[in-house]
């Protein structure tokens, strides 16, 4: 069940329901920083911050058009998570099967 | 993606099963007993809600493990909800596993539901999780 700190900043980017909308909009296309926080009511610092965190976990990549900044999705880090669901599948059915053995022999 | 759901049946009864799971001493001598990978040394269990559980032991290399966590719901013997947290893993993440016990004709159906991982910050919002992951998995898969 490795887990390693490097998917730690993946994790903690998606435990936030902002930031999960974010990554949902950008599923459709590319789109300015602008146009992203005009999708939310808080203001477009707050939303810049959320996108850095995003950035820093792999999950947003950004460019330069002109003046603005346009991001996109990439979702390359989310294998953390697939992997470590999976992980946790083996853990738990072979946890069950010690259960199932210890109080089957021990009524 | 939704939560990991996994089901076995077992012979025995509900209560049976109830007891292995949070009684201090019955859970040191299956959890991880088998497989000789992990050895459990140390129980505790203060079963009533918001009440502590641990377990310690020694892992791959003789390196000390631990995991935690928080009873939240106990309906004896048909339910039973805990908060996991292990130490060798992100502290970001809060992982909720509940038992649910189905007991007919002396057999018992146990059905475990792994669901939620979030920052502690944010534990209230880990019921949005597997929806954000169903529509991203098809990205990851590509």
């Amino acid at each position: 069940m490795a887990h390693h700190k490097r998917s730690d900043a993946v994790f903690r980017a998606i435990a936030d329901p902002t930031r999960r909308e974010i990554l949902s909009l950008l599923r459709a296309r590319e789109q300015t920083v602008g146009e992203i926080a005009s999708n939310f009511r808080m203001s477009r610092p707050a939303i810049s911050k959320h996108l850095r965190l995003l950035r820093t976990a792999g999950l947003v990549a950004t460019r330069q058009f002109g003046t603005a900044h346009v991001c996109r999705l990439n979702a390359k880090p989310l294998r953390a998570v697939n992997d470590w669901v999976r992980d946790y599948e083996t853990f738990w059915s072979a946890t069950m099967q010690d259960l199932k053995r210890y109080v089957e022999e021990h009524q | 993606m939704n939560p990991i759901v996994q089901e076995i049946t077992i012979k025995a009864s509900a209560e049976r099963i109830f007891e292995a799971l949070t009684n201090p001493g019955e859970r040191m001598k299956w959890w991880w007993g088998a497989k000789g990978i992990f050895e459990i040394t140390h129980v505790e269990s203060d079963l009533r809600p918001g009440g502590q559980w641990a377990m310690r032991g020694t892992g791959a290399g003789g390196k000390s493990i631990a995991v935690t966590g928080v009873y939240r719901t106990i309906e004896r013997p048909r339910l039973l909800v805990f908060t996991w947290l292990p130490d060798w893993q992100a502290e970001a993440t809060v992982i909720v596993v509940r038992w649910d016990l189905e007991e007919k004709d002396g057999v018992t159906t146990v059905r475990l539901t792994h669901s939620g991982f979030t920052s502690e910050g944010y534990r209230a919002t880990y019921r949005g999780w597997p929806q954000i992951l169903s529509g991203l998995q098809s990205y990851v898969e590509r």
